[in-house]
């Protein structure tokens, strides 16, 4: 395992993954939050012949620079992608397009515009054809520690370039019109912010590819946006994800083509398909299980609401009849036989309901309980009338609703308001708090 | 050797009328490989034509992005279910047919789950979903046959190897295309331009918004062993974006769609062909269309921009 960091031949791929995905999924937070995600899917097929180009005109004039390709391939890429960025632009404001249709009209016209570049290559420098044809899905296998170098620089100069405009950034990611207010030159810091995302997007080529590539720059982002709420933690969280299914994905890619290969054919995995797999399935994990925004606990929340809800609705009824059955309760409420049962076993258990001959009755704890929720119930129908002057015959649905919402604290403050009314607009008695 | 092995790229437009001439007055022969290309590419750019309007209306373009990207899954499970089976093959039209469909249903599924019920915004779900569908997609393909190529030539596609029986494909899908949208043409137009009164007037939005979708899936199978998942986009999007340029009803754009896609086919091809014959360079044909559409389309917008102006000057006077 630790071979992965210090070995010779294994630790250049490493170290680049986790380096690429670190620049990525930083940015990615940005057109994250900004809601282009796609954006950045467009710009990474629209480097594609830049790249192309880019090796063609290495392979052309200087043959034997071979381990240069690299960065011919980063100044290609960039100079592509920044072309795609201005013809979406255009083509939202010139052409009168929308937005989505312009975004995949650059993205395919670009991409088959690197297809005839790469199919030129293909018929002149079959070498360097393969060499970017592991650029699509990306093959981390064969980077070197000069590449970790170069790569390292460009990720450290964008996370230093994250920190120096930390706060002006923050002002224009979530309010663009106080941003201009403060005087913050926000034309400028979008120019730099789109630079960089082209930079990100064009370094995490070579390890996730250009058709991936997005997806490294939204899942991470999409992850750590789950558990939290402030800004800076979003970015360390969503660079620790993208580090992170990095390296996994990586180590993956590599345990799997030694896993698949036979001894009489050689079997390399891309790297970019695990790398994406992992952060997608990071990325939903969280969608799921994140504390608080996940979907799990959402929904949890919702039924334990619902559950209050029939519960206190059981025992108010019950309150007024004195006795039920289930059969008249079934009917009263619009839930299931089943989960219905189910709610007054539970309500029996907790000593607040007592069977007796096949109708349910309340015991002296269910009693208070009930009266607890009249009691919310008419108290909030006291302060619609009186201190928001409601019609009488309209404030009853409201308080249905209410008398389950209502805390202690509102509940004293409405007694304190209301100097502890003892009758309800329907001139009903409102059950005294020191008797129950 | 076919009749155009030396055709630059005017003459190659005198060879095919001289040929089609024959042809039609019964002096008929084998087709040449290059029709062949030519047949295929237009019944695709037909086919992508036909629904390439509804789906820029609807904001639906990126969504077909990533759905021409997961057909790749769709298609890899249905072939593995039907391995499975009955031993049925990959370039099966049963398969690919369950497989698109398949593909189909996952991505507005699981984009429409991530939007609704995860609270996602849209652009993110979009890409979260395609790109780990797709990455899950070249992962089996690559397990399953052993070999990263086939994924790169779904992406890429392979326009200089077709044969004649890869034209039924794309031929079917006009038809269910073409008898789809003429049965549902109110409909469609509708939910296009007025999703609201739709509702009210009582269309089920939703299903025509999967019904259009199931059939952008089933287009892009067809293309994409023509042109792969990609440049499948180009023909969505580009000949409506230039036929938006001249025309403005959605009757006449439906019309005009589909003939710029085929023209610009055609001029595609010629090119690549003259590349070939003239200049010696075997380009990737698929390729070379989405460029000319590129170049069409900066075309007729500079035509359009100057002949206002060419109008002005002559009633100025």
């Amino acid at each position: 395992m630790i071979d992965y960091f210090i070995d010779p031949i294994l630790r250049a791929p490493t170290w680049g993954c986790m380096l690429m995905c670190l620049s990525s999924s930083l940015m990615g937070v940005i057109v994250f939050l900004r809601k282009k995600s796609l954006l950045s899917e467009s710009l990474s097929h629209a480097s594609y012949p830049g790249v192309v180009l880019g090796v063609a005109f290495l392979a052309s004039f200087f043959p034997f620079a071979e381990e240069w390709a690299f960065l011919v391939v980063l100044i290609g890429a960039f100079g592509s992608s920044l072309l795609g960025l201005y013809g979406i632009e255009w083509l939202e404001k010139k052409g009168k397009v929308f937005p989505d249709a312009a975004l995949s009209f650059i993205l395919s016209v670009f991409f088959g515009v690197g297809i005839v570049a790469a199919s030129a290559l293909q018929g002149s420098h079959p070498s360097w054809f393969k060499q970017v044809q592991m650029l699509i899905f990306g093959q981390a296998a064969t980077m070197t520690d000069i590449h970790i170098v170069i790569y390292g620089f460009l990720a450290c100069f964008i996370v230093l370039f994250l920190i120096a405009v930390y706060r002006p950034l923050q002002a224009v990611l979530f309010d663009a019109g106080y941003a201009h207010s403060l005087g913050i030159r926000a034309t400028w810091l979008e120019r730099s912010l789109f630079s960089l995302l082209l930079i990100s997007i064009i370094v995490g080529m070579r390890s996730v590819g250009v058709i991936l590539m997005s997806g490294m720059l939204i899942a991470p982002a999409v992850a750590a946006r789950q558990y939290t709420n402030r800004l800076p933690i979003v970015f360390f969280l969503s660079g620790l994800f993208g580090v992170g299914s990095a390296l996994i994905g990586h180590i993956l890619s590599v345990e799997g083509s030694l896993h698949w290969s036979t001894p009489e054919s050689r079997f390399s995995l891309p790297t970019g398909p695990f790398i994406v797999l992992v952060s997608t399935a990071w990325a939903l994990f969280s969608l799921c299980f994140a504390p608080k925004r996940g979907v799990v606990f959402r929904l949890a929340r919702i039924f334990a609401f619902r559950l209050r809800c029939l519960q206190e609705n059981i025992l108010k009824y019950l309150w007024k009849k004195k006795s039920s059955s289930s059969k008249d309760l079934h009917s009263l409420h619009r839930s299931s036989l089943f989960s219905l049962h189910w709610v007054l076993r539970r309500m029996v258990r907790h000593g607040w309901l007592q069977k007796k001959c096949g109708s349910y009755e309340l015991t002296g704890d269910g009693y208070q309980k009930a009266a607890q929720v009249v009691r919310l119930h008419r108290l909030w129908e006291v302060y619609l009338t009186h201190s928001l002057g409601r019609e009488v015959e309209r404030v009853h649905k409201n308080a249905e609703e209410m008398e389950h919402i209502l805390t202690p604290d509102l509940e004293q403050r409405l007694t304190l308001l209301l100097a502890n009314p003892k009758k309800d607009p329907h001139h009903q008695p409102i059950p005294d708090k020191y008797s129950l | 050797m076919t009749p155009y092995w030396d055709c630059n790229f005017f003459t190659f437009f005198i060879v095919m009328i001289q040929r089609a001439f024959f042809f039609l007055t019964g002096h008929a022969e084998a087709l040449a490989s290059d029709e062949i290309q030519i047949g295929v590419l237009s019944a695709v750019a037909i086919s992508c034509g036909m629904i390439g309007p509804f789906l820029v209306l609807n904001r639906m373009t990126m969504l077909a992005n990533s759905l021409s990207h997961t057909i790749l899954l769709g298609i890899s499970l249905a072939a593995l279910a039907a391995g499975l089976l009955w031993g049925g093959e990959w370039f099966d039209i049963t398969t690919l047919l369950a497989g698109s469909f398949i593909a189909a249903l996952l991505t507005a599924f699981c984009t429409e789950t991530l939007t609704r019920f995860f609270r996602l915004q849209e652009d993110a779900s979009i890409g979260l979903v395609f790109t780990g569908l797709f990455a899950l997609g070249i992962t089996i393909v690559t397990l399953y046959l052993r070999d990263v190529h086939l994924g790169v030539e779904a992406v890429m596609g392979n326009a200089d190897a077709l044969q004649l029986s890869d034209i039924r494909l794309p031929a079917l899908l006009i038809g269910i295309n073409g008898v789809i949208l003429f049965v549902f043409f109110k409909q469609f137009q509708l939910a296009s331009f007025d999703r609201s009164l739709a509702q009210t007037l009582g269309i089920p939005v939703g299903v025509f918004r999967y019904l259009l979708l199931f059939l952008t899936a089933a287009t892009c199978i067809g293309a994409f062993r023509a042109v792969g998942v990609i440049l499948v986009l180009s023909l969505l999007t580009g000949p409506y974006l230039i036929a938006r340029l001249f025309c403005c009803r959605l009757t006449a754009l439906l019309v005009w769609t589909p003939v710029v896609g085929v023209a610009s086919v055609c001029i595609g091809v010629a090119l690549s062909r003259h590349l070939l014959n003239v200049h010696g360079l075997a380009l990737s044909t698929g390729g070379i269309v989405t460029g000319t559409i590129a170049l069409i389309y900066i075309f007729v917008k500079i035509i359009f921009h100057f002949r206002k102006k060419w109008q002005r000057a002559l009633f100025s006077v």
